[in-house]
């Protein structure tokens, strides 16, 4: 039983692990591309620069909330998992 | 002349987004803080307030960062970009994980406190796009 216990909570920290990763590989793809693209808008055309800023800007902000997202359903996962003690309990018996 | 204005306009409209979604943030954290005080539970109310009061200030210095950075007339350096970004990235990374760890906050409450820049950004987009439905309509 307590072999049980201990492979639930390992199955959270790997899942926590490989959420943070994906979230991370995905997010900074995004955020590679969004800037790449920025960067070569303003390259080619600099008085657009503002206007080219404000946009990424706003697209940077919503893909780093995500990553924060996966970060905190990580984190909850390893230290503050809602059903912890619950199942911890139930397999003790 | 006629592509002069319409891209005028369009100028316009991207910093009327940012001035709105920078004020709003704070509208909204101040707000929904205030609601979670009143309403929910003590740690409830530290999640939103915690989670609002990063992702605002991040929001911040993110905006002020990419200004000086894609400025064409005074560049900075892009070692200076990075590590500004790390610096920024690694302080609310070990805020979110000392909040979380040492259980001061409720989860569901600092997610709904970390959603305070992407609610604000969504109620922009749709406020201007009321606009130009409206317009168009008229």
């Amino acid at each position: 039983m307590e072999a049980q216990a201990l492979q639930f909570f390992i199955a959270c920290v790997t899942a926590a692990g490989f959420g943070i990763a994906i979230a991370a590989f995905g997010c900074g793809i995004g955020q590679g591309m969004g800037l790449k693209s920025a960067v070569e808008g303003i390259a080619r055309n600099p008085e657009s620069s503002g206007k080219v800023t404000v946009t990424m800007l706003i697209g940077l902000a919503m893909i780093e909330s995500l990553c924060i997202y996966a970060l905190v359903v990580s984190l909850i996962l390893i230290y503050a998992h809602p059903q912890a003690a619950a199942i911890a309990g139930l397999f003790a018996h | 002349m006629n592509r002069n204005s319409e891209q005028r306009q369009s100028v316009n409209i991207q910093q009327r987004i940012l001035t709105f979604v920078t004020r709003s943030n704070w509208v909204l954290l101040v707000s929904v803080s205030l609601l979670g005080l009143l309403a929910a539970s003590p740690p409830f109310a530290r999640g939103i307030i915690f989670g609002g009061l990063i992702v605002t200030i991040n929001f911040h210095l993110l905006a002020k960062t990419l200004k000086k950075a894609l400025n064409p007339q005074q560049l900075t350096s892009p070692n200076v970009v990075l590590v500004k970004y790390y610096i920024r990235f690694i302080i609310s990374g070990v805020i979110i994980f000392l909040l979380i760890q040492q259980h001061v906050v409720n989860p569901i409450g600092l997610f709904i406190g970390l959603s305070v820049v992407v609610a604000s950004i969504t109620l922009a987009t749709m406020i201007e796009l009321k606009n130009l439905f409206f317009k168009e309509a008229v």
